[in-house]
């Protein structure tokens, strides 16, 4: 990575944490706590989907089990929310795993019903299970986190929480793509069959997968209920798991701030969009197909053409020297040696 | 449990009348998946926005976009009229949402199908708004008495539309050059092109022709329910897992599927717990993912190393 | 070409009972890569029927026989793609029928496909990487360590596999998308990415398939530097002339049996061989 782009995030963060010194407005921050939670599930997703190729449409349903787990063990227990949200995002890794395991067999259109099919019975589950869900009236009541004597009880507040939670996942998801795990990842992705020949243990690597994409799921969840202090069955629904795989493609599916830049856009769009009032989600399903016709690798690969485009002395890795080596120049092969 | 061998007849006759619907719908995701390889996350809404527009002309009086409009028509021209335009439809649909996307892939494919399913959901809110709306049956008494039992004829409508319908498709596959070309199509694209078969006018056909099995589901089961923008939702949903119930792929496997997914869940809902009635679809399909993923009628597929 | 019908299971089943050809036999003790008696069946059809082979080390071996003869079939099941229905694969005096892919791959087998298998929106030089997969360890919870093993490993993982692309004539298509090379290119990337893995076998599903005159020559040099480097090759060929310059064995396959085995130029004159071909001369195949 260089330089530059390092400098760029260290900007981006700075700005970032500064924020709440400029804008006071409780509706901005809150969005902004919102949007940044959603980058967490979205990332999560990215994970599964893009890194690893494999469709997920119940990220609304695992933020929901992180989000009763943390509500359950805080208002039902009286546990401090911290051991809470470990427990959200070890339940939602483990309900990760219970799902991905089954779903090893099952590819692109299959996995997609499949998890939908999660979804559905897992939302249907947090609607009857009265006795641990309280039903559709939902879990009020739940306790804002506290470090030391600070109580997280403002939005501003609580912004830093998620900007740190938003910082750290970004950092483990950028270390897992760049390293052996991630090029694993993206090897099951591209091509499942020569990834197993390769040496990779496609199985193993698309449970981590699934895992991942649950405890990051688990996290957000678990930082939602705390933040809004409600929880009802409603959030966590098909509808939401598609916003999520959305944001995900939207932003570009494999890149890490594609996701945040994806739920931050999405999350604000239906604020900017308000003066359509009912017609803005139709507005936003119509520019879901734009998007995908037009924009095949999401807004980060668009940022990516538009500077190739505007600044003509970046490398042009294209297949112009490929096409060149295909002389005969097989280095390292010495004379001919007779059968 | 008390068993009672009427309500189980009952039972059967609207489990079996769900079913159809659930098999007309996976028919349409077969077609559209054996002819371009993708499943249409639409498909739901190809059974919501028809019922939309037949109770718009059923009824004496809807609104529409906050009027009220007057404009109650004939029903069989009503059902004329919803036909054509879903030709209109299927054919605009495949020129939006699937064609400029028809190489890369099927993930593109499934966003932009679930792009046109949110437009048109909220597309039919603004237009309709959130009131469910009752369709006018086309009967005048709710159930009819055949000895002890008391069945409801939209249930046997239903039954018997789609007995025609499965026999009409099998007349169409077996006995028309249409039918042969849309099934040389399914089998093998590169192919069919080569013997001069357009590939491009048999998907349209396909899309339009899936566009009208979701519209005769929708007139037909709308009637039992109310129309809402959420009806086609759910079922879609229990349409696609029915034909994978089935085997994916397999055109009998959809009718089965579908029908043993409507008498299953009828009875489940009964006997079993009416608050989980919705999900009974999808165990069955977790529950034969896991064990047969091959469903009932598919064959085997692995990938060719 | 058109692909000759297969026997059917009641021929094959006959045919197994005969015991294997003696030569096989012979050479087993200095057999890298013992396969006896393999069969893999598809439904009702037998792929490959019975088969011995023996791979020496530090040979390179071809297998070859008419479309349908069940050669891919027979390095897919060598290398754990498909499972074998009989019959036992050694390598290195270990048992590895019926082991995963993966787990064939860590233990030295590598492998290319006949209708390239590239990880295609990556890079070369990342899917070279990926090759290295095998012999390198930074885990899930190592990698969110960054310095020290990890970065150490990472950067010898680079340095090899730009190594391997020098060898292979491609350094500098390092950074380019793997699908956007040229075809003959792109056969080069996945034999580095097989290298990567230091096997001590290497299988080649028609290297040369597509390939121009100018590229075989290539491919001959890089096949010849690989054995150099000490790996034993199984490969399969159609292209006759590559065969015979370049093989120290090679197997014949008809109908998913062995009808042959031999150094090239007893190949040649092979009665059988001749007549598998249908009669064809063998440069013509």
């Amino acid at each position: 990575m260089g330089g530059r782009r390092a400098l760029w995030i260290a900007g981006i963060i700075g700005v970032a944490a500064l924020l709440p010194v400029f804008v006071h407005s409780d509706y901005v921050l809150t969005l902004l706590d919102l949007a940044g939670i959603y980058a967490i599930a979205v990332m999560g997703l990215g994970i599964l989907l893009g890194f690893t190729g494999q469709m997920s449409l119940a990220q609304a349903a695992f933020l929901g089990i992180g989000a009763y787990t943390s509500a359950w063990f805080t208002t039902h227990l009286g546990w401090p929310v911290w051991p809470a949200m470990a427990a959200a995002i070890v339940m939602s890794a483990l309900v990760g795993l219970a799902v991905g395991y089954p779903c090893l067999r099952l590819s692109g259109h299959y996995l997609a019903l499949a998890t939908i099919g999660f979804g559905i019975i897992a939302q249907l589950v947090l609607i009857n299970w009265k006795a641990v869900t309280n039903g559709s009236d939902g879990i009020t009541g739940i306790p804002p986190p506290q470090i030391g004597p600070w109580v997280l009880d403002t939005y501003g507040k609580y912004y830093y929480l998620v900007l740190a939670a938003v910082l750290l996942c970004a950092y483990i998801a950028w270390r897992i793509k760049t390293t052996r795990v991630g090029r694993a990842l993206h090897a099951i992705r591209e091509n499942e069959i020569a990834a197993r020949a390769t040496g990779i243990d496609a199985t193993r690597y698309k449970i981590i997968a699934f895992v991942l994409a649950g405890a990051y799921a688990g996290l957000a969840g678990s930082l939602l209920a705390h933040d809004i202090k409600f929880i009802s069955p409603d959030s966590y629904s098909f509808d939401q798991s598609v916003v999520f795989l959305v944001m995900l493609i939207l932003g570009g599916s494999s890149s890490i701030s594609g996701a945040i830049i994806g739920a931050l856009l999405l999350t604000m769009l239906p604020e900017v969009l308000r003066p359509l009032k009912s017609s803005y989600i139709m507005v936003y399903g119509a520019a879901v197909i734009a998007m995908i016709v037009f924009m095949p690798q999401g807004l980060v690969g668009l940022f990516s053409a538009l500077r190739t485009r505007f600044e003509p002395r970046t490398p042009p890795r294209a297949s112009a020297p490929a096409g060149l080596s295909n002389t005969p120049s097989a280095a390292g092969a010495p004379g001919a040696e007779p059968a | 449990m008390h068993v009672d061998p009427v309500a189980n007849m009952q039972l059967l006759v609207s489990g079996l009348a769900i079913g159809s619907i659930y098999a007309l719908v996976a028919l349409g995701f077969v077609l559209i998946y054996n002819a371009v390889g993708v499943v249409n996350f639409a498909q739901g809404e190809f059974v919501m926005f028809p019922s939309y527009i037949a109770v718009t002309f059923l009824l004496p009086a809807t609104a529409v976009f906050g009027t009220i409009v007057h404009w109650q028509l004939p029903v069989l021209i009503v059902y004329a009229l919803v036909l054509v335009l879903m030709v209109g439809f299927g054919l605009l649909f495949n020129r939006i949402a699937y064609h400029p996307l028809r190489d890369r892939g099927w993930l593109p494919v499934v966003i932009s199908t679930i792009g046109v399913s949110i437009f048109l959901r909220n597309a039919a809110q603004i237009t309709w708004g959130s009131q469910p709306i009752v369709m006018p049956s086309l009967f005048t008494v709710d159930t009819i008495a055949a000895g002890p039992l008391h069945i409801r004829p939209q249930d046997l409508l239903i039954i018997g539309v789609t007995a025609l319908l499965i026999a009409f498709q099998y007349f169409l596959f077996e006995r028309t050059t249409l039918g042969k070309q849309m099934r040389a199509t399914a089998q093998d694209r590169t192919t069919a092109r080569l013997i001069g078969i357009r590939v491009g006018r048999i998907v349209s056909i396909t899309f339009v022709y899936s566009a009208l099995l979701g519209t005769i589901s929708g007139l037909l089961v709308a009637p039992l329910f109310t129309v809402t923008k959420e009806m086609g939702g759910l079922i879609a949903l229990k349409a696609f897992a029915a034909s994978i119930v089935g085997g994916f792929g397999s055109i009998p496997g959809a009718i089965v599927g579908g029908l043993a997914i409507g008498v299953i869940e009828t009875f489940g809902g009964f006997y079993v717990s009416s608050s989980y009635v919705d999900a009974i679809a999808f165990i069955i399909l977790i529950g034969v993912l896991l064990f047969k993923p091959s469903g009932l009628f598919g064959e085997r597929v692995t990938e060719k190393a | 070409m058109s692909e000759p019908v297969v026997p059917d299971s009641n021929i094959g089943r006959d045919a197994a009972a005969i015991s294997a050809p003696p030569d096989a036999i012979a050479a087993a003790e200095s057999g890298l890569l013992e396969v006896r008696g393999l069969i893999k069946r598809f439904g009702g059809v037998v792929a490959v029927n019975a088969l011995d082979m023996t791979v020496r080390a530090g040979d390179v071996h071809a297998l070859i026989g008419p479309n349908g003869s069940g050669k891919t079939t027979t390095l897919n099941v060598i290398s754990g793609l498909y499972r074998a229905d009989g019959g036992s694969i050694r390598f290195d005096g270990v048992e590895i029928a019926g082991r995963a892919a993966h787990a064939i791959a860590s233990g030295g087998i590598a492998r290319t496909f006949q209708n390239i298998r590239l990880f295609g929106e990556l890079s070369v030089l990342d899917n070279v990487m990926i090759g290295r997969h095998v012999r390198t360890r930074v885990s899930f919870v190592s990698a969110l360590f960054p310095g020290g093993a990890t970065a150490r490993e990472e950067r010898e993982t680079r340095e090899r596999a730009l190594d391997l692309l020098r060898f292979v004539g491609l350094e500098s298509a390092a950074g380019a998308a793997a699908r956007s090379l040229p075809y003959g290119d792109q056969r080069r990337v996945e034999i580095a990415r097989a290298l990567a893995s230091e096997p001590r076998l290497l299988l080649l599903d028609e290297p040369a398939a597509g390939m121009n005159p100018a590229e075989t020559d290539t491919l001959v040099a890089l096949l010849r530097g690989i054995r150099e480097r000490g790996a034993t090759l199984l490969l399969i060929e159609h292209d006759m002339n590559l065969v015979m310059s370049v093989s120290d064995t090679i197997t014949v396959l008809n109908f998913g049996q062995h009808i042959a085995e031999g150094p090239p130029s007893a190949i040649a004159r092979n009665p059988d061989v001749i007549t598998a071909y249908l009669g064809g001369t063998l440069d013509a195949a």
